[in-house]
């Protein structure tokens, strides 16, 4: 796994530690022109299959202008409501419902807050999704799933397929590399790929309960392992994003409860993680842009269909 | 007469007397014009090679033009008549001259910029052999220009168009970046050449590709010519002799590229005496030892430059938790020649280069190191067949090669790619009268192009990517003739035919077929004219036009606004077609002041075809073929250049200024928008001086400005997984504020004229001394707390050269 993320970020790492060394760089604040062609539909939906799998549904927001300070205001009213959400699975048509926290009852509202990540207490917007609430879908591997949506006149459709899914073979948590230290460890997971067919993966993990997040390298394809059964280390999304502390790069702190979202997604969904990850790593002098390749027609964003394996371990060894 | 010519069945017709008699008339003048015409071509073709011979016996006077106190042949030396300045040539890349004139008496004249000229009277009875040594002038700026010496001036007389040569000395006055002399950057002074960024030493010609330069040095290919990100060029000044940039009219001798050829000859070093020189400047130290073999007849040069800096921090570097880390670049070059007889010498010229770059954090057991750099060896024999007839058989080896490894605990990865190239070239060059000058050849190499081949391991797993190094020989000949049709008009026509094969080793993407090694997979080939005409308006004025067709069979695809070290050539297949480029040029000449001033106004339009780019939203994942990755288009480029210059005087440089676009189209990126490339530089202003103020102090100067760069512009935002996205606008439709910069430079000789064998010198350079911040590059950050509905958006630019002094002391022992 850590083959692409060191291609991936080979100039990175390369021009970091030379400019570091050697150049004091400036740097100037400039406002972009405004878009001329108006606000896009936006969407970032998941469909789910496994012992643990979400229902399925979506987020669909508009781009916003480059302004330089973004208030609740703007966050309110990037969500796109009243769309008609279809998701049809090749029998059936499912309709998502729109769900905003301010229309829940305190009780469901602590609880939908809790599964993205926030409080719903102090959280300043009204954040909605579309949801399938009755998992009436109960989505499959092997299937497509059709999603088709409906707003303003508009419509917006996309296609997306959910992978059998490759788990996890094991996760071990060991001693972190190089110098002892009892209170960081690494995480070696094993895998099996299966030979033949290509394979695209895409990983998440929660430490003690919180929101799952991804790392430096949140998806993977299977080019240099394909049918191979080997030993990796699993980067810690939350010591691996960000500002990075390379004390601690990647490692996990001993005692903590780590949650491992471990998914098999089909390629059009590793395109857009792909590239979302390359454009965010290799602005600059490396890479003049990179656009973020989108597998939604009348819009931009993801329908990605996963089929997902939980995994949950306290860090010892 | 017009029985003579008249039928009788003619007069039968019908036909007034009148106008019978204007037919036949105009009959009989298109017969006696055509046969004049007919004949007149005839006599020219006879005269072509006999005529002249035996119109009045002539004699050849051939030889070499020679330093005199290092004995380094001069290269475009000019000898001519000084009683008829038309009658002359210009020495080869080997410092021969040759030059058929009438028996009787003579005065030739030797000149070359720089030196004092010499004229040698002598009284033709027999072919002679004349080698002549040229002194340096006291120095270069105090030439005084006889009125007699109305030499034949190469820049209006000759065919050349868009071609610049920069002698070493006029580059090392110059200021430069750190103190290091720069080659390449010095190019990018001249018009048509911009720079690929802030301190880069990669550019880009009349709006043309990185990859579409070919850079010689020796005659090997430089596959890579930039350190330490392409923020230093690979030649060591000390070594070089000269360099050339062809930008226009590319002769047929040359191909392979679209944009230009940037010729560069290493020193022969000198066979008088042993002369060591060097230098310790702000990173780097410098060392040059040449001397004769066997004076007069041979002689050898070596010359090292290394950087430093990160070895003198290496006792501060190692108590940090990065125990390990350096970075270096050095250079090697070195030159062996010898002169068998008169008519034989052997030259074997050889460079390397490498950057290294160790990250090592012990703590975590942790190591990436990226070794990268070029070698070429150069093995030339001169021979003359007679004294008309100069051959020269090269045999070169080059390679580029690029490796960057990780390793940690059991987990191990190394990515590595390269070019490797052989070849061979027969090039001769024939000087059967004053008119014409022949040169034809056959260039024949054989390459091998690596793409990233990734290998790993975790424990016993092994890891590797399947992409295999592919493997071309590629072909030319080509014929020239440089001929004065007349004082007036000279034009130069060439043909050069070109062919590239694929070969195996190879597994066809496209059918599956195995290819076995050498077998061949796909041929392509080319016939490119390149056809150049002068026409002396005066003897210091000229209109010039040339058509030049090229082809470009190895390509360099670049993901960033510059090329990089790991970016990989990959060979024309049956997955890419060839490059192909058509430049239409012309240009007015104008010397001024007796020769003082040079000048020019030259306007060129190109037609690319077959251009390559990667697809939009490509990631590089280093195990599938890059080809697969590539979308083909267009390209359009069209300029108008103008350039003066001040040869002699105290004062001397140019001015040059480019009003250009460059553009390209590709049907699948934006769906063949015309884009402007990153490049496209509407204005682009050079000032270039230096001025001596004394026998102890020369200074320094040069200006630029030019329209800002392209860029792709964040158009929008959005939000993805609880961050923000960037959402881009059209491909370059934005550009950063105009580039410009200020460099001024002191160099303070203490004792100019003292006998002892040791000199020295020091060089004051301040880069950037109106600490101007020019934008480096642009990208968005974003600051957001998604519980609060806050958001920060934050676009910058970044400068990464402020105002820089460096000072640089140098030093000659002989």
């Amino acid at each position: 796994m850590e083959f692409q993320m060191a291609v991936k970020h080979l100039y990175l790492l390369l021009f970091a530690v030379m400019a570091m060394l050697i150049f004091t760089s400036c740097e100037a604040e400039y406002f972009p022109e405004p878009s001329i062609d108006g606000p896009k539909y936006v969407v970032e939906g998941y469909i789910e299959a496994g012992p643990e799998a979400n229902p399925a549904f979506l987020f669909l927001t508009r781009t916003f202008n480059f302004y330089s300070e973004i208030g609740a205001a703007d966050f309110d009213s990037s969500y796109v409501h009243d769309a008609i959400v279809d998701v049809f699975d090749g029998s059936k048509t499912v309709r998502l419902q729109e769900v905003c926290i301010d229309d829940l009852d305190e009780e469901s509202k602590k609880q939908f807050a809790e599964v993205f990540g926030f409080d719903a207490d102090s959280l300043a917007y009204n954040f909605c999704i579309y949801i399938d609430v009755f998992n009436v879908l109960q989505a499959k591997e092997g299937r497509t799933y059709e999603l088709n949506i409906t707003v303003d006149g508009d419509t917006i459709t996309s296609t997306t397929y959910i992978p059998i899914h490759v788990p996890l073979d094991s996760l071990t948590f060991l001693a972190p590399p190089g110098d002892p230290n009892d209170t960081l460890a690494q995480l070696a997971c094993y895998i099996s790929d299966p030979a033949g067919e290509q394979n695209y993966y895409r990983i998440l993990g929660a430490t003690n309960g919180g929101a799952l997040e991804t790392g430096l390298a949140g998806v993977e394809e299977d080019l240099y392992f394909d049918g191979k059964s080997f030993e990796f280390q699993l980067l810690n999304p939350q010591t691996s994003n960000g500002d990075v502390d390379p004390e601690v790069f990647g490692l996990y702190f001993v005692g903590d409860t780590v949650t491992i979202k471990w998914a098999s997604i089909d390629e059009a969904t590793f395109d857009f993680w792909n590239t979302l990850e390359f454009a965010q790593a290799n602005q600059g002098p490396f890479s003049s842009y990179t656009r973020i390749q989108t597998n939604i027609v009348g819009g931009i964003g993801v329908w990605g269909g996963y089929s997902v394996s939980y995994y949950t371990k306290i860090v010892d060894y | 007469m017009i029985g003579r010519f008249g039928r009788k069945n003619f007069f039968r017709q019908k036909i007034p007397l009148k106008f019978v008699t204007r037919q036949v008339e105009i009959r009989f003048d298109y017969l006696r014009m055509s046969r004049r015409y007919m004949r007149s071509i005839f006599i020219l073709l006879l005269s072509f090679f006999f005529f002249e011979a035996l119109a009045q016996k002539e004699y050849t006077v051939n030889g070499y033009v020679k330093d005199r106190r290092s004995g380094e042949t001069l290269i475009g030396a000019n000898v001519f008549l000084e009683q008829n300045p038309s009658i002359g040539t210009v020495t080869n890349t080997y410092g021969f001259y040759s030059i058929t004139i009438p028996e009787g008496k003579h005065r030739i004249v030797f000149s070359y910029l720089g030196y004092q000229a010499i004229t040698e009277e002598v009284t033709l009875v027999a072919n002679t052999n004349l080698t002549i040594n040229l002194s340096q002038g006291v120095e270069m700026q105090e030439i005084v220009i006889s009125e007699k010496a109305q030499e034949e001036d190469d820049h209006i007389e000759s065919t050349a168009m868009g071609r610049v040569t920069l002698p070493i000395e006029q580059i090392k006055v110059l200021p430069a970046l750190l103190g290091e002399v720069d080659i390449l950057k010095t190019l990018q002074l001249l018009p048509g050449v911009s720079s690929a960024g802030e301190g880069s030493a990669g550019f880009y010609v009349r709006g043309g590709g990185a990859d579409q330069n070919l850079v010689l040095l020796d005659e090997a290919v430089v596959y890579n010519s930039g350190h330490f990100l392409g923020f230093f060029s690979v030649f060591n000044a000390d070594a070089i002799k000269s360099t050339t940039l062809i930008k226009g009219g590319i002769p047929a001798v040359y191909g392979g590229r679209l944009s230009s050829v940037i010729d560069i000859q290493m020193k022969e070093g000198n066979n008088q005496q042993f002369q060591t020189e060097g230098g310790i400047g702000t990173i780097s130290a410098r060392m040059t030892v040449e001397g004769p073999i066997v004076k007069n007849k041979g002689s050898f040069l070596v010359s090292g430059r290394r950087t430093y800096g990160f070895d003198l921090a290496q006792p501060a570097i190692n108590k940090t938790d990065f125990k390990g880390t350096n970075y270096f670049f050095y250079d090697l070059n070195g030159k062996v020649n010898y002169q068998f007889s008169q008519k034989d010498r052997i030259y074997l010229s050889g460079y390397i280069g490498r950057d290294v770059l160790t990250f090592a954090q012990p703590g975590r057991d942790f190591q990436f190191k990226l070794p990268y750099g070029n070698g070429t060896a150069t093995l030339r024999w001169n021979h003359l067949f007679n004294n008309k007839l100069f051959f020269n058989l090269s045999a070169i080896y080059n390679d580029y090669k690029f490796k960057a490894s990780f390793a940690q605990e059991q987990f191990q990865f190394e990515v590595a790619s390269g070019v490797r190239d052989y070849s061979a070239k027969f090039d001769f060059d024939f000087f059967p009268s004053t008119t014409h000058q022949l040169k034809w050849g056959l260039h024949a190499t054989n390459h091998k192009l690596s793409p990233n081949v990734v290998t790993g391991s975790s424990g016993d797993v092994e890891f590797a990517s399947t992409v295999t190094p592919k493997y071309g020989n590629e072909y030319a000949l080509y014929l020239q003739d440089d001929w004065k049709i007349s004082p007036r008009f000279r034009i130069n026509l060439g043909m050069r035919g070109t062919m590239f094969q694929q070969i195996g080793a190879y597994t066809s993407s496209l059918t599956g077929r195995v290819y076995k090694s050498g077998e061949v997979v796909k041929t392509f080939s080319s016939l490119e004219p390149r056809i150049f005409l002068t026409t002396t308006l005066n003897p210091n004025a000229s209109v010039k036009a040339g058509i030049t067709s090229t082809t470009q069979y190895l390509h360099l695809v670049s993901n960033s606004t510059s090329t990089l070290p790991a970016d990989v050539w990959v060979p024309s297949s049956e997955l890419v077609n060839p490059q192909r480029g058509w430049q239409y040029a012309a240009g007015y000449f104008q010397n001024l002041n007796n020769n003082m001033y040079e000048a020019s106004v030259e306007v060129y339009y190109k037609a690319l075809k077959d251009q390559i780019d990667y697809r939009e939203s490509y990631v590089d994942n280093s195990v599938q073929e890059v080809e697969s990755e590539f979308v083909f288009g267009e390209g359009e480029a069209y300029g108008a250049e103008f350039f003066i210059r001040k040869n002699k005087g105290k004062l001397n440089g140019w001015v040059g200024y480019t009003i250009s676009k460059a553009t390209r189209t590709f049907p699948d990126i934006e769906n063949g928008r015309v884009y402007p490339t990153t490049y496209d530089r509407t204005h682009d202003l050079s000032v270039v001086a230096n001025y001596k103020f004394s026998s102890k102090l020369t200074g320094g100067f040069v200006f630029v400005y030019a329209t800002g760069k392209t860029f792709t512009p964040p158009q929008s935002i959005y939000l993805i997984d609880g961050g923000f996205q960037t959402d881009y606008g059209p491909r370059n439709s934005q550009r950063l504020e105009p580039y410009h910069r200020m460099d001024v430079s002191l160099t303070y000789t203490p004792r100019p004229d003292s006998q002892k064998d040791f000199k020295s010198y020091w060089v004051f350079s301040i880069y950037n001394v109106y600490n101007r911040k020019n934008t480096f590059f642009v990208y968005t950050d974003y600051d957001s707390d998604l519980q609060a509905g806050s958001a920060t958006i934050s676009a910058y630019k970044v400068s990464i050269f402020p105002i820089i002094p460096s000072i640089t002391w140098n030093f000659k022992w002989q």
